[in-house]
């Protein structure tokens, strides 16, 4: 899928290994932009599914499917920008350190990722009101951006394109807020 | 004549005029130095500068220029000097010499129209308020319509006044502008009372979108714009967070509160399990002051195949964003950044990776020299440190900000040659090298030796200073209670929060705690003190004793005062400061009921 970084057709040739794991955490952070329920699995497939440590906002998560299933459920949609990313591939180990910067804004519609509100309806006369806010699909409104920091541990096959359970560790967590968002973290 | 003229007078002029604003302050606390060296540590640290400085008694008293200056004076409160922590007061406030009788009278009024318990201002029926009256508040047009402003303006001067309802209702209001106001004054008000006035258009509502972003009910009856058919729909619209419109429920608080919160509550320490916290908060407490004072004392900690880079996080936070810095100079960073989402040459990326004690030497000295504040400012760092058995190590990531004191040893731009220099001779100037605050984000990736630890991988992320995100907003107190006194584990089974490892971090990298008196047995604690036994099992007899001074300090309930302790990393003085700072915002329900 080109949206998640179209890895399949580039060709691993030792010096391009900044590119893949820049194209790696974009796909990453597309991921968990995504509000498609479908897409979980395949999200779910790079995570190392016996040994994985998620960190979000420093609480911990015992299982990345866990995490998966509450930012699916109970965070609104968002939206990441890559702002910078560093990584060393540590001698001896198989693995890779990443460090990467980013920002994120939330949907302040307030409606989560399925188009859910939480207006009651109401019981007299009301003329337009039903209409605009059990329309499905309707726009995000995105509020100002939050600051990220994200550290990967990510094992070296995803240089020869191999992504299954690749992610051994996903410390996310929250830099700077802004005052004026809904959100409360 | 009266010599006006003369350049002489004017001066005169100027100096009995700045004699006037002059503010009388005191200093506490600053034995150890002489008064020389206290000025010149406040006028360096605060810039306020402080005239006509005398001993009296234990007291310094002295001057400065204005109400403003002795006011940012006191937000020094707790500033450690010499060995103590400073405390200013102010003496007396010769700008309040001008008091009119009017503004004496609305403070009272509304005073008398505060009521504590419930929080609420009733600022109802003004017009039939008999001492409004009296007194002609209401004679003329102008003067009601100053009215309103000038009494918002002393409430937000008044911090006793702790305001989550407003009553307005029966005032003749055909609009808002007169009260428009309020958001400044009052932007996190939980209920309004506009009831019975004569507001019938949306569009002057208009200007209260996006603020009261907290506004919960809202009473609008016996206003023409109730019967408009799009009533309900539009002040769905401008209040995002209103749950309840005269009376009825327009929104599902629980779905609300769901979808406006993330799930995961922002902490400021993750440690997989308290070992790792105590060992990694001193490895880097030193690391840090090594950093700051003498960096080649850490190259003992590199083996040759240990690696170091940074990279430049240029992007600029958002303006409303608190204290963060809009115009951030990266100039002596730009030519080592490693930001592989802006460096295009993979050249560049190879050649700025520093392997090796001889090039992380190298790079290091390109580096301004710093300061970081991890002792006296505990809260503005935030750490998480897990194990990483692919390497038999662990991952320490630090989250903070620090200081540049000095220009680099080596000048990054200058050291690169001449074809470097060719490239950056358009437009180049030094202010881009201009010394500030940054925040920063690093990873060390640790592997312990039978003796010590070695670093395999030092990663450095620099960015445009911003407050912090972990920093408790006051308004929000009551979100966090949950969390704090209670670590249990909603949303994971496996590894376990350590929560004692925060104090373990505090009392690391706090001294004053540690080294302080009173070890042994537990202090009394006041009878309204009461804590879970596994909260108070939890803690040393020093944290018990600064938590119940808070408590008997602020009055606030056993809850808050660990909150409030907690944020603080243990220091008493640090949390007074932090209280009186906040004390307006802090809900009822924190009080000693």
């Amino acid at each position: 899928m080109s949206r998640y970084g179209g890895s399949s057709n580039v060709v691993n040739s030792g010096n391009n290994r900044s590119q893949l794991t820049e194209l790696f955490i974009k796909k990453i952070l597309a991921h968990l932009d995504d509000t498609d329920p479908q897409k979980l699995t395949h999200f779910l497939n790079l995570f190392n599914p016996t040994n994985c440590k998620v960190i979000v906002n420093a609480t911990p998560f015992a299982q990345p499917a866990i995490f998966l299933e509450v930012w699916q459920s109970s965070v609104v949609q968002t939206q990441h920008a890559l702002t910078a990313v560093d990584y060393h591939i540590i001698p001896g180990s198989q693995t890779m350190i990443c460090n990467v910067s980013c920002k994120v804004r939330f949907d302040e519609s307030g409606k989560d990722k399925m188009g859910q509100d939480s207006v009651v309806a109401s019981n007299e006369g009301n003329i337009g009101m039903n209409k605009t806010s059990a329309k499905p699909n309707s726009r995000p409104l995105w509020g100002s951006y939050f600051g990220v920091s994200l550290q990967l541990v990510i094992e070296e096959r995803v240089f020869n394109n191999d992504m299954n359970g690749v992610i051994s560790g996903f410390n996310y967590n929250m830099i700077y807020k802004p005052q004026d968002s809904l959100i409360t973290i | 004549m009266s010599g006006f003229h003369n350049v002489n007078n004017i001066n005169l002029m100027a100096q009995q005029q700045s004699m006037q604003n002059r503010v009388k302050v005191g200093i506490k606390n600053w034995q150890n130095a002489t008064i020389q060296d206290l000025m010149n540590f406040l006028s360096r640290n605060t810039r306020v500068s402080i005239v006509d400085a005398s001993v009296e008694g234990q007291t310094v008293i002295g001057y400065v220029a204005s109400k403003a200056d002795a006011d940012s004076l006191m937000k020094w409160n707790g500033i450690r000097f010499a060995g103590n922590n400073l405390k200013f007061e102010i003496l007396d406030d010769n700008s309040g010499t001008g008091t009119s009788n009017t503004i004496t009278l609305l403070k009272n009024f509304l005073l008398r129209r505060y009521k504590t318990e419930t929080k609420m201002l009733d600022l109802g029926n003004l017009h039939n308020d008999p001492e409004l009256v009296q007194k002609g508040l209401f004679s003329s047009i102008s003067t009601q319509s100053k009215m309103f402003p000038a009494l918002m303006k002393l409430a937000s001067k008044e911090p006793q006044l702790i305001v989550e309802s407003i009553n307005l209702s029966d005032n003749n209001l055909k609009d808002i502008t007169g009260i428009a106001s309020l958001a400044q004054t009052f932007p996190n008000l939980r209920n309004l009372c506009l009831a019975n006035n004569q507001i019938s258009r949306f569009r002057s509502l208009e200007v209260w979108k996006n603020k009261f972003k907290d506004l919960r009910e809202l009473l609008m009856m016996n206003n023409p714009i109730t019967t408009d058919k799009l009533y309900r729909s539009e002040m769905l619209r401008l209040f995002p967070k209103l749950v309840i419109l005269d009376g009825v429920v327009l929104r599902d608080e629980q779905q609300l509160t769901r979808i406006y919160s993330l799930p995961m509550k922002l902490q400021q320490f993750f440690f997989e399990n308290n070992d790792l916290g105590s060992s990694s908060t001193d490895f880097v407490t030193n690391f840090l002051n090594f950093w700051d004072a003498d960096r080649n004392q850490l190259l003992g900690l590199y083996t040759p195949q240990s690696q170091f880079s940074l990279s430049v996080d240029s992007s600029m936070p958002s303006s409303s964003v608190t204290e963060s810095d809009q115009n951030p100079s990266f100039g002596y960073y730009l030519s080592s950044s490693r930001n592989i989402s802006k460096v295009s040459s993979e050249k560049s990326i190879q050649q700025r990776l520093a392997m090796g004690q001889e090039a992380i030497s190298k790079n290091f000295k390109s580096i301004p020299r710093t300061k970081h504040h991890l002792q006296d400012k505990p809260n503005e760092y935030s750490m998480e440190v897990v194990s990483c058995p692919q390497i038999s190590g662990f991952i320490i990531t630090l989250h903070g900000f620090f200081e540049e004191t000095e220009k680099p040893e080596i000048d990054p731009i200058k050291s690169n040659g001449p074809q470097r220099s060719r490239r950056f001779n358009h437009g180049h100037n030094s202010t881009n090298n201009r010394l500030s605050k940054k925040s920063f984000d690093r990873t060390w990736v640790i592997v312990p030796t039978g003796t010590g630890v070695v670093i395999a991988s030092d990663l450095l992320t620099i960015r445009a200073f911003a407050t912090p995100a972990w920093l408790q907003d006051p308004s929000q107190f009551p979100a966090v209670v949950p969390q704090t006194i209670n670590p249990s584990q909603p949303l994971q089974t496996g590894m376990p929060i350590a929560a004692p490892g925060n104090q373990a971090m505090a009392a690391a990298i706090n001294p004053s705690i540690s080294t302080g008196s009173a070890i042994g047995s537990a202090p009394q604690l006041s009878p309204t003190l009461q804590l879970p036994p596994d909260v108070q099992a939890r803690l040393n007899p020093l944290q018990l004793e600064i938590l119940n001074k808070l408590h008997l300090e602020t009055k606030l309930n056993a809850e808050y005062s660990y909150m409030l302790a907690e944020q603080s990393g243990w220091s008493y003085d640090v949390a007074i400061k932090g209280f009186q700072n906040s004390v307006s915002n802090i809900p009822r329900e924190a009080f000693i009921q």
